[in-house]
């Protein structure tokens, strides 16, 4: 009997073959809501970092989100602390942080002060020290806060070359043990074309704050960040009760990420006979200017819009920058519009914005946030100008821009934006409003006065609808309680309503002294 | 600056025991005090530097001046150890001495309470001095003192 000879098994070879698979790179979370998502993702893993800034502005806490993110007994961090903040009071006042998780303190994150080998003896010692505690520990994140005072402490006893040569030991031996870096520091600007620490860091996080007029804008900058791709430009950020939050200028939506829709329907604004005049309703996915000056009803027409859509099962978000959400409410409840029962049950959401000094990508975060949470359909700004009176000055330079982000992300995305200002009334032109912002709306409706028969009465008239054909006409309206109600076919008897000033070109038609056609709400 | 509170009172008189006893296995003289702070010293001095717990020690010896009487030759050194027990005797009785220990570790515990809060503090003591019980007391009120 033939015995068959065991045989290796032949490898064929593949016909096809894949491509080698590329290095994984694993992102760590910063701890900043919404900076990983500048950040391309998160932080790179094992990569050597800057955090640099002028004084104030964030950093030591920036890095203590970091190491509290992600420090594990099992996968510790070492922060050293080196000339600067002393360590005790350092820990004092992180811990007004919620971010601060005092049991990981001493068991997932240990702090070590070199500020005695710093004094007493050079860099060289100091890397020989940050070596002995990371051989020791192992851990996965490293800070040395704050980097600077030990590069200038040591630039008096040693010279560039030796500094260099010691950053460049520390890099390696760092990222041979595996662990994610944060230098932190304070530099200015000018500094990063020669400094050799920038050349070798990996990544590098600029952090500055401005003070303009009375305010303070922060902002930061991914400079750096090799291996991925981090959101290029200023991002603000605010430092609050959990610490830094950081907020993308591209507020983390991007138009072509958004599904198309299919078939755009129309949607009532709650005014029968301003649906008419616009062709059945607004366009789902529109972006509706409301324009008129004070008292013409824009935001008795914005919570008729609000309560039409409420009434049809879709959710919905106020952003309010002038009156407050009760007055709101109040004065739905006597235009008859319940916005009290949907508020309870989640399917509307007043946001009141009224801080000051907030930035624009802010708000813009806080009403997208608000949006997401209920699922909004319609969405009212309610108006423009507070919007942007709530703004520090400096934000209000980016105003329209990060306007026209939002807004075509919103709408992108399905959501119908109504919006309001406030315009003067012009009594030889009309004007819609004092921003160029025309161009992000579909769709302009302006209100305003006009003088007729010896009473201030209103008009309406539909500009501009950008999804189609819409009435030319001007049409008279009252504020009922029963909101915004448009009482008259178009005015062929006068020239010039928009004018506010018009002539007759008919014949009066006799008509009785009357009281005001329009009882204000009572309640 | 407040005063010592019952709190911190009875840690120190726990803490301040316990070295006391060891003293006594060990056969060692240095006072119950100094080995509490040579204990405290490791881990704060890499917490804050030699220099950071040194100015804390100096610190707590001022305030512990107020409220018991320390002789003058009791110093901090640089590296930030206690110096100059061996030259107390008969400088003060020993009830003095042992209420001025309490009172000075007092102090020392309530400044690193006030940078670093309670909840840190205890931890730091636990681990040094796993063996004796810290828990603070609820019954012990400032009133009840």
């Amino acid at each position: 009997m033939k015995i068959k000879k065991k045989t290796a098994p032949r490898i064929l070879p593949d016909k096809n073959p894949a491509p080698p698979a590329n290095v994984l790179v694993r992102k760590l979370p910063t701890g900043v809501s919404g900076l990983d998502e500048i950040m391309g993702g998160g932080i790179p893993e094992f990569s050597f970092n800057i955090i640099a800034g002028t004084p104030g502005c964030g950093k030591t806490t920036l890095a203590h989100q970091i190491v509290f993110a992600n420090a594990t007994v099992r996968k510790p961090a070492l922060y050293f602390t080196v000339l600067g903040e002393p360590a005790l009071k350092m820990l004092r006042h992180q811990q007004q942080y919620s971010f601060f998780d005092s049991a990981k303190v001493g068991r997932a994150i240990r702090f070590i002060n070199l500020g005695d080998v710093v004094d007493r003896q050079n860099v060289n010692a100091v890397l020989e020290e940050i070596i002995k505690q990371v051989t020791a520990a192992n851990p996965s994140v490293v800070v040395v806060d704050s980097f600077r005072t030990l590069v200038r402490k040591s630039a008096t006893g040693s010279d560039e070359g030796e500094m260099q040569s010691c950053l460049q030991r520390l890099a390696q031996f760092l990222t041979s043990w595996e662990a994610t870096t944060f230098l932190v520091g304070e530099y200015v600007p000018e500094e990063i074309r020669d400094n050799p620490v920038f050349t070798v860091a990996d990544g590098l996080l600029w952090l500055s704050q401005m003070t303009e007029r009375n305010s303070v804008v922060r902002k930061l900058q991914i400079y750096k960040l090799r291996g991925q791709a981090s959101v290029p430009g200023l991002h603000t950020f605010r430092i609050g009760d959990s610490g830094l939050r950081a907020f993308s200028r591209t507020l983390g939506l991007s138009v072509k990420n958004q599904p198309p829709l299919r078939r755009r329907q129309r949607l009532s604004t709650g005014i029968a006979e301003l649906d008419t005049m616009m062709n059945g309703g607004l366009l789902q996915g529109d972006s509706l200017l409301v324009a008129g000056p004070s008292g013409t009803g824009k935001s008795a027409l914005a919570t008729q819009f609000i309560a039409e859509g409420l009434r049809r099962g879709e959710s919905a978000i106020m952003a309010l920058f002038e009156e407050r959400p009760q007055q709101y409410t109040a004065r739905a409840d006597s235009l008859g519009l319940q916005l009290k029962t949907p508020q309870e049950t989640g399917k509307l959401e007043m946001l009141y914005l009224r801080p000051l000094d907030l930035s624009v990508d802010e708000i813009t975060q806080e009403i997208l946030d608000a949006v997401k949470r209920v699922g909004a359909k319609r969405l009212v700004i309610d108006s423009l100008v507070a919007f942007e009176m709530a703004l520090a000055p400096g934000f209000r330079e980016d105003f329209r821009e990060s306007l026209y982000r939002m807004i075509v992300a919103l709408t992108g995305a399905g959501v119908t934006v109504l919006t309001t200002v406030e315009v003067e009334d012009n009594f030889t032109a009309l004007q819609f409003s004092h921003y160029a912002i025309s161009f992000l709306t579909d769709d302009i409706i302006r209100l305003r006065y006009v003088e007729i028969d010896g009473q201030l009465r209103k008009v309406m008239v539909v500009i501009k609808m950008r999804g189609g054909n819409h009435s030319k006409d001007i049409r008279e309206y009252v504020i009922t309680d029963k909101g915004v109600v448009v009482i008259l076919p178009r005015r062929t008897d006068y020239n010039g309503l928009i004018t506010g000033i018009p002539t007759r070109a008919g014949p009066r038609s006799a008509q009785a002294d009357e009281a005001a056609p329009e009882p204000k709400a009572t309640r | 600056m407040n005063r010592v509170t019952p709190q911190l009172w009875k840690v120190s008189e726990r803490l301040l025991a316990h070295e006391r006893r060891e003293n006594l296995t060990q056969a060692t003289r240095t006072p119950a005090a100094f080995l509490v702070c040579e204990k405290l010293r490791p881990p704060l001095a890499s917490l804050m530097g030699h220099t950071g717990f040194r100015s804390l020690l100096a610190r707590a010896l001022a305030l512990s001046n107020t409220e018991a009487s320390w002789p003058g030759t009791v110093q901090v050194k640089a590296d930030g150890t206690l110096a100059g027990w061996d030259k107390l005797e008969g400088r003060i009785s020993r009830k003095d001495f042992a209420e001025a220990s309490v009172v000075l570790i007092a102090r020392l515990l309530g400044l690193l309470m006030a940078f670093i809060g309670e909840e840190l503090t205890f931890r730091l003591l636990r681990e040094i001095w796993p063996e004796v019980t810290l828990s603070p007391d609820p019954t012990m009120t400032e009133e009840n003192k």
